[in-house]
């Protein structure tokens, strides 16, 4: 077992693992990260647990910019539980006081930076699409407010660390860069009572989930389509344009899209070069997901829709009326 | 005076909303082209309560009562007004049981009907009749144990749904000579005759029923001899016309919705169209039309369920709202321009709707001879 | 089996547009706005109703809110839940995740025998999705999100399935834990007629802060870690440029950019 050296780093951000491949939002907050630590004078930590895989993931995170990386390997922890995960960064955390601790807005981060705000009595703001530091060192997280254009910046001002969960997406991935920092392990002190669940199976589903986040041209669709038949039309856009399709709810609800097409706050966060919306209104909810898009045009047949507010180039019509127009001039141009 | 609904009726509003919904948009366009109930349709409507809200516990129902019948009627109309107007006639026949029908009669009837094993069928119009329900021609004549019937019912509502029909028929002269049957469809010599084809509420059947020397046992007299018109009368004032005011209610909650949608969406002359007054005044009648035709259909309800008299209320409730429908509907059609008359668009359909709603369960003109009637001797 | 289901009155979203924010608490202005049950938490309560139908057991609602969210329990015990308990006090309001949780979580041991707590994934309000992890973290109890099926294996054992993003993943666990359910675990029963006669019968039992054992102080808006330091409206720095008029003059237009734009 390894002495523990001391954790200098202010700032920790969880690095997610699965199967052994860190998980991108991992890397996007640690380059975040660093871009509000060194200005402060601060230090960034990944932190890394699971166990057997750590060596390369070390290395990877080291050549993003860490300052530090956390290691808590035990065979115990090789599956993520909430618990145990939970109990194992609940004590480091109390042992070297970090100021900040982020997480990503996933299945495994919500849960457990859930978890650890009540095991460290402290706040936690939820699928953020921003954070800042402010001159007296809070964390400020930015969250989408009700509806409108308006968004909060929350924080917590008596408790620490001040903990996050950013959504997947929101922030570039960090520059590559020569390692400077330093490995740090820990120990990990685990029985196997508390591993409270055991996971009986994996099963990958179809489909690359991810590609949506990867996307180049996204094309998306909302309630203003208004039937399945539809929403082909859509697709059909799509494909013309090598893109992907996205959504907003109602569609998803209506059975249009898939779940797994949802941008928006509650679904996924997007950086596309070019982003077309069609039929959608612009609530906050679905364009906190596309902020971050190159190039937004939106279609929509109401002149007032919200959308045309927050959109590059707005065309003020009827989708029926020219989507498939459009879509056989870009295949004549395609072809030429 | 308590205009406030109870946090029951709030609650089946909100139940109801969420089942016309779900279940009745995906059936509309084959009603609309078929003019066919949908009867897979019946069972669930039998589990979630909808057609035993009248009907006494012991016999299946809720007898959560008359306001909730409206309430739920006006909800499934503002989905699609032909579904109400099948179950309106549902309610009444299960009105007439429950009121004129002895305990082997309730104990065999009541329960299918609650549970959706079949349809009600109240049968009062032959064609001779309508309006004139003394001259009702269909014949009863007693030989023996049986009633032997012999006629044509026309204008019949769920006619070819229902396993038995509450009919009225001559038993005697005048208009003390009329009596109610329950006919079963098997019974010999008893048969759905045509099919009508109506230009609104398609997908609530009408059609006829045909007797030819069809025997009916004594058992199945509902009520006395020759207390057929008192019936005929008390159902339709008390069911029927509540429940034709309670489909235009629907129609006009659907009408005002669809106007004010198109307001709000479409521009002329670079903005919305909902900043014309001529718009407005349009969308301020049929709010007016909608809110008064659900006082007075709710009255009504509230009335029935404490047992008072409403001869002349359901006869105004239905009178003014069926003509509010069809005014409404029209004005919703103006408001669309061309659109109202495209098939795309509901409205026109609304007022296809809301025109059928006018003869059915009396027409206005009979209405209005009860509210003059009554007027007339206000001051005696 | 005793079941607990958490279940937030949460306003209508046909009425979002009457919403508004208090600049000076960040809390929400609902005014007059009716309450709706969050429809997730209503496949939660659908979830717990089916495992009582399979195995017995009772049903207990657990809902924090105004006084006048009391309609919506009813709601719930109408859908056919056996007790309702409604946390309300004016000491409440403005609770965070990390409040809500605590007072919930306090409520449920004064109910002292739970076998299965469970949530919606997330709420239309708060969209924070803590809550569910944070109760099973105050209870020291284990806790899944993105549920999509629950088993019961033998008695205490649950095999739960849970969405994660890359597929699902089948998970043993055991009694008493707490779970937030995904939007594909159920379709909701429709309330019948006889249903909300029954749910009249039961009861609506009411908690104050008096009634629950809060020794610790993560209550209310005070006792809330999380704060807002500001609302801020979001700049629009996108080039807003209008096309209006003939579609297919429009339609070309778009063709045209999106060919200068490189995409076609």
């Amino acid at each position: 077992m390894a002495v523990n050296q001391r954790v200098k780093s202010e700032i920790w951000v969880f690095a997610e693992q699965r199967q052994g491949e860190l998980v991108d939002v991992g890397l996007e907050l640690l380059g975040k990260a660093l871009e509000l630590a060194h200005p402060a004078g601060w230090k960034v930590a990944s932190v890394l647990v699971g166990h057997a895989s750590e060596k390369a993931l070390c290395e990877q995170l080291l050549s993003f910019g860490a300052d530090e990386v956390i290691v808590a390997d035990h065979p115990l922890l090789r599956s993520y539980c909430s618990q145990s995960y939970a109990k194992i960064l609940g004590k480091l955390i109390r042992e070297y006081d970090p100021k900040v601790f982020l997480l990503g807005a996933t299945a495994m981060g919500s849960d457990l930076g859930a978890r650890l705000a009540v095991r460290l009595r402290t706040g936690l703001s939820a699928h953020c699409i921003g954070l800042e530091l402010s001159p007296e060192k809070k964390l400020l997280a930015v969250v989408p407010g009700w509806g409108g254009n308006v968004l909060a910046r929350i924080y917590s001002p008596h408790t620490q660390p001040q903990m996050a969960t950013v959504m997947p997406g929101v922030f570039n991935m960090p520059q590559e860069k020569e390692a400077t920092g330093r490995i740090v392990p820990v120990d990990v002190d685990l029985n196997p009572e508390d591993v409270t669940y055991k996971i009986l199976e994996v099963k990958r589903e179809a489909g690359q989930e991810h590609a949506l986040e990867k996307a180049e041209v996204i094309i998306a669709g909302g309630w203003g389509i208004g039937s399945r038949e539809d929403w082909q039309s859509v697709e059909d856009l799509a494909s013309a344009l090598h893109g992907m399709v996205g959504a907003t709810r109602p569609p998803v609800d209506e059975g249009w899209a898939k779940e797994n097409q949802m941008i928006g706050q509650s679904g996924r966060t997007v950086h596309p070069k070019l982003y077309i919306g069609i039929g959608i209104s612009g609530e906050m909810h679905h364009m906190v997901g596309i902020q971050n898009a190159d190039f937004i045009i939106a279609v929509n047949r109401d002149p007032e829709a919200d959308i045309f507010k927050m959109c590059d180039l707005g065309v003020v019509g009827d989708f029926k009326e020219i989507l498939p127009g459009l879509i056989e001039e870009i295949r004549e141009k395609l072809q030429k | 005076m308590d205009f406030k609904l109870s946090e029951r009726e709030e609650l089946l509003r909100k139940s109801m909303r969420e089942f016309a919904e779900k279940e009745i948009p995906p059936r509309m366009e084959a009603m609309e082209e078929t003019g066919e109930f949908p009867v897979e349709l019946l069972k669930k409507m039998g589990d979630v309560g909808i057609l035993g809200v009248i009907t006494p516990q012991e016999y299946g129902g809720t007898g959560m009562g008359n306001l909730a019948r409206i309430i739920i009627l006006e909800e499934m109309g503002r989905v699609c007004p032909a579904i109400p107007m099948a179950l309106q006639v549902h309610h009444m026949a299960t009105y007439a049981l429950t009121k004129f029908g002895n305990e082997e009669q309730k104990k065999k009837y009541l329960p299918p009907l609650a549970k959706g094993e079949t349809m009600g069928v109240m049968a009062v119009t032959d064609p001779s009749g309508g309006s004139d329900v003394a001259g009702i021609k269909t014949s009863a004549k007693l030989e023996g144990d049986v009633y032997i019937l012999n006629g044509r019912k026309c204008f019949i509502t769920n006619s070819h749904f229902s396993d038995f029909w509450v009919v009225v028929a001559r038993t005697g002269e005048g208009g003390r000579g009329l009596s109610a049957f329950i006919v079963e469809k098997n019974f010999p010599g008893a048969k759905p005759g045509r099919k009508e084809n109506k230009v609104g509420l398609r997908g609530a059947n009408t059609g006829e029923l045909v007797f030819q020397n069809c025997p009916v046992p004594k058992a199945n007299l509902l009520g006395h001899e020759g207390e057929g018109m008192n019936i005929a009368i008390q159902d339709i004032v008390e069911a029927g016309r509540p429940g034709m005011a309670s489909v235009a209610l629907g129609i006009l909650n659907a009408v005002l919705e669809q106007a004010v949608k198109f307001a709000n969406e479409r521009s002329l002359y670079g903005k919305p169209i909902n900043t014309l007054q001529a718009i407005q005044w349009h969308i301020a009648d049929i709010y007016a039309d909608l809110e008064i035709s659900r006082l007075l259909v709710y009255r009504v309800g509230w009335m029935r369920d404490n047992n008072i008299r409403c001869d002349t209320e359901s006869a105004l409730a239905k009178q003014f709202a069926c003509e509010a429908a069809a005014r409404s509907a029209r004005k919703a059609i103006e408001i669309h321009g061309s659109y109202g008359v495209m098939k795309e668009y509901p409205v026109q359909r609304l007022l296809r709707d809301a025109l059928v709603t006018i003869p059915a369960g009396g027409t206005g003109e009979i209405a209005k001879l009860v509210m003059a009637r009554h007027a007339l001797n206000m001051f005696k | 089996m005793r079941i607990i289901v958490c279940l937030k009155p949460v306003p209508d979203p046909k009425h979002w547009s009457r919403l508004a924010l208090d600049p000076k608490t960040g809390t929400l202005i609902r005014g007059g706005i009716p309450s709706i049950v969050n429809p997730l938490d209503r496949k939660a309560l659908e979830a717990a109703l089916q495992l009582r139908e399979k195995e017995g057991g009772e049903v207990i609602t657990l809902s924090m809110a105004p006084p006048s969210a009391m309609p919506v329990l009813r709601e719930g015990l109408a859908m056919g839940a056996d007790l309702s308990i409604f946390l309300t006090d004016l000491a409440f309001a403005g609770s965070d995740a990390l409040a809500t949780s605590y007072i919930m979580g306090t409520a449920i041991r004064k109910l002292a025998r739970y076998d299965l707590i469970l949530c919606g994934d997330q709420t239309l309000d708060g969209s924070t999705s803590l809550v569910s992890a944070q109760i099973a973290e105050f209870l020291g109890i284990p806790n899944l999100m993105h549920v999509s099926a629950i088993e019961v294996q033998k008695s205490g054992v649950f095999h739960v399935r849970s969405r994660i993003e890359h597929g699902s993943m089948l998970v043993e666990m055991k009694a008493p834990l707490v779970l937030s359910v995904a939007k594909e675990i159920n379709e909701p029963r429709y309330i019948t007629l006889m249903n909300i006669l029954e749910g009249e019968k039961k009861e609506i039992r009411v908690w104050s802060s008096k009634d629950l054992s809060l020794s610790e102080p993560w209550v209310g808006l005070k006792g809330s870690p999380s704060q807002m330091a500001d609302l801020f409206i979001r700049e629009a720095k996108r080039k807003g440029e209008i096309l209006q008029g003939d579609p297919s003059e429009m339609t070309k237009t778009l063709a045209d950019r999106l060919h200068r734009m490189g995409y076609c």
